[in-house]
């Protein structure tokens, strides 16, 4: 479990920092918005998931103990 | 009606109404003689789910996010995706940090963020220069919703008011409201806020590009035909670059809950399961930022004369474009976007010199009531000292703002490393703190933000936080056999 949390925790962090050298570019516009404008806003969902994840292993282990 | 009165006049309703709104709390306590300490700056620590996040919420989408994003995209370009990745960043940081202070908040009677590491490091002097730097950068923030309402309401009067009487009166009523009922008016008043804001920056960010070049899209290829680069880093800029951004999200980041009034709001929670609840749902909230881009993007494409401040970009094209009484609503949104903020900052700002400095340095313990009054007295001098500086020493908002982050976000090794580290040690916190708030300033004030190192340009205060981590953690551990670790202490629940 503490193995989820971690790369659950790490998942955002590489998305959204980790990435930015690979995903500097206008083109292709993905949805309309440019595609490290799109990169950013899909490292919010991937985010969202992720904390959600973290929150059902905590909530889990909660009702567990 | 002219167009000016309008707009003035939905404004001014706007205004008044959050004010009295935020009155409501405190009229209602004072027929039982007043609100108390606790209810007044942590809201009695009963704070449920929702209204715990409404009051974050309502702090995150302040005069920046309205202002400042749509200024940044105009000017800027492509660096501004930035401000899209870190709040979902820092809602997992938070995920972490925030469930492990409310407690040990709540079981010592804290209310402040040097209330924190005072108790952490068991040191009052520590204590107090936390607070006395935490005031130091919560100045320009509070100076910065100023700022921004100056600028909204000279906009929407046409230049009939100008900014001075505007932030007078405006402020006015902000200190009014916290005056009377501390966090609670910020929390009923922060709820009408964001909805309001949600809609009109939802509807002009869609709207306005739709308008102009039929779609979102429509309008990116007709900016990238026009301004080839523009969208990609480092845009409009010299030096914001791969690497800045890079750093820059690490600094806003962690940097995040830093600020001292975060640290208040996890105060008023009622249990952690509150904060962790939240940190799962606020992430959301940052795809709002995309809009007030759209809007700065929109702007650049359409408006014929460049504008002196960029951060004007969302009011003019709403004013060439639409009626005077539209350009009122969006003021009157963005005038709230600017109060409602203000009142949490000068509430934290208040409580930070009362208790942390000025009941400290006494020597005395202030009983709860001399706390109260002074507090509230405090809010209404620091009103005035933030005018002042907004009115002598306006500044473009989004500088202003970093600068407060490089700052706070030094506090990190100290208040998580001491919550969570067994070996923290109070002399490792002071050398760290002071590294990297003197490494912060030097550079800084030496205009080296960003930093050019070896190709790179790296945020200042990501350059200052590495070296007050290393400090940190050095010295703590150097010192931690002689001193008994002080975080055991913390987690003694």
């Amino acid at each position: 479990m503490m193995l989820a949390k971690i790369i659950l925790t790490a998942i955002p962090f590489i998305w959204t920092i980790g990435m930015v050298p690979f995903v500097n570019q206008v083109k292709p516009l993905v949805l309309g918005v440019p595609f490290f404008a799109f990169w950013m806003i899909a490292g919010i969902f991937v985010c969202f998931l992720c904390i959600h994840g973290l929150y059902y292993i905590d909530s889990k282990k909660n009702r567990a103990g | 009606m002219s167009d000016q009165t309008s707009a003035l006049l939905i404004i001014f309703l706007f205004v008044i109404s959050v004010t009295i709104l935020g009155m409501i709390p405190g009229m209602r306590d004072s027929t039982k003689g007043g609100m108390k300490l606790e209810d007044w700056a942590v809201g009695g620590r009963n704070f449920g789910r929702w209204l715990n996040w409404f009051i974050l919420a309502g702090e995150i989408y302040t005069a920046f996010a309205f202002l400042g994003a749509s200024g940044w995209a105009y000017a800027r370009g492509g660096p501004t995706f930035y401000i899209l990745g870190y709040g979902a960043l820092a809602y997992l940081v938070g995920y972490y940090i925030l469930p492990a202070m409310s407690p040990v908040g709540r079981k010592y009677n804290l209310m402040t963020q040097p209330d924190l590491i005072e108790h952490l490091y068991s040191s009052k002097t520590l204590g107090i220069l936390t607070a006395v730097i935490g005031i130091a950068f919560l100045l320009p923030y509070l100076q910065l919703q100023l700022t921004g309402l100056g600028l909204i309401i000279e906009t929407c009067s046409y230049g009939q008011i100008t900014r001075v009487p505007a932030m007078l009166i405006a402020f006015t009523m902000v200190a009014a409201f916290v005056y009377l009922s501390g966090l609670k008016g910020v929390a009923t008043t922060a709820v009408v806020k964001d909805v309001i804001m949600i809609v009109a920056i939802m509807f002009f960010g869609i709207y306005l590009p739709t308008h102009y070049f039929g779609s979102i899209g429509g309008m990116f290829e007709a900016l990238d035909a026009a301004k080839p680069g523009f969208l990609s880093l480092p845009g409009g800029t010299k030096n914001l670059d791969v690497s800045w951004v890079m750093s820059t999200l690490v600094v806003t980041s962690l940097g995040f809950y830093m600020w001292p009034h975060f640290a208040t709001n996890s105060f008023s929670a009622k249990n952690p399961e509150v904060l962790r609840h939240n940190a799962v749902y606020l992430p959301l909230y940052q795809i709002c930022l995309l809009f007030p881009m759209l809007v700065g993007f929109t702007a650049l494409l359409v408006l014929a004369t460049p504008l002196k401040t960029p951060d004007m970009a969302f009011m003019v094209i709403v004013q060439q474009l639409f009626p005077g009484w539209v350009l009122g609503l969006v003021g009157g949104a963005g005038a709230l976007a600017c109060m409602i903020p203000a009142g949490d900052l000068l509430l934290s700002t208040s409580m930070l010199f009362t208790r942390n400095v000025y009941g400290r340095t006494l020597g005395k313990e202030l009983t709860a009531h001399e706390q109260g009054r002074m507090a509230r007295f405090v809010v209404l001098a620091l009103t005035a000292i933030a005018l002042s500086l907004a009115i002598f020493l306006p500044n473009m908002l989004v500088n202003l703002l970093l600068t407060g982050y490089s700052g706070v976000t030094q506090f990190f090794p100290m208040i998580v490393l001491g919550l969570f580290w067994k070996k923290a040690t109070r002399i490792g916190a002071y050398s760290g703190l002071i590294v990297g708030e003197i490494l912060v300033f030097g550079l800084i004030l030496g205009k080296l933000d960003p930093l050019a190192v070896g190709g790179m340009n790296l945020n200042a205060g990501f350059v200052a936080l590495f070296f007050n981590l290393i400090t940190y953690v050095a010295v703590s551990l150097a010192t931690c056999s002689a001193e008994h670790p002080v975080s055991a202490k913390a987690r003694d629940l």
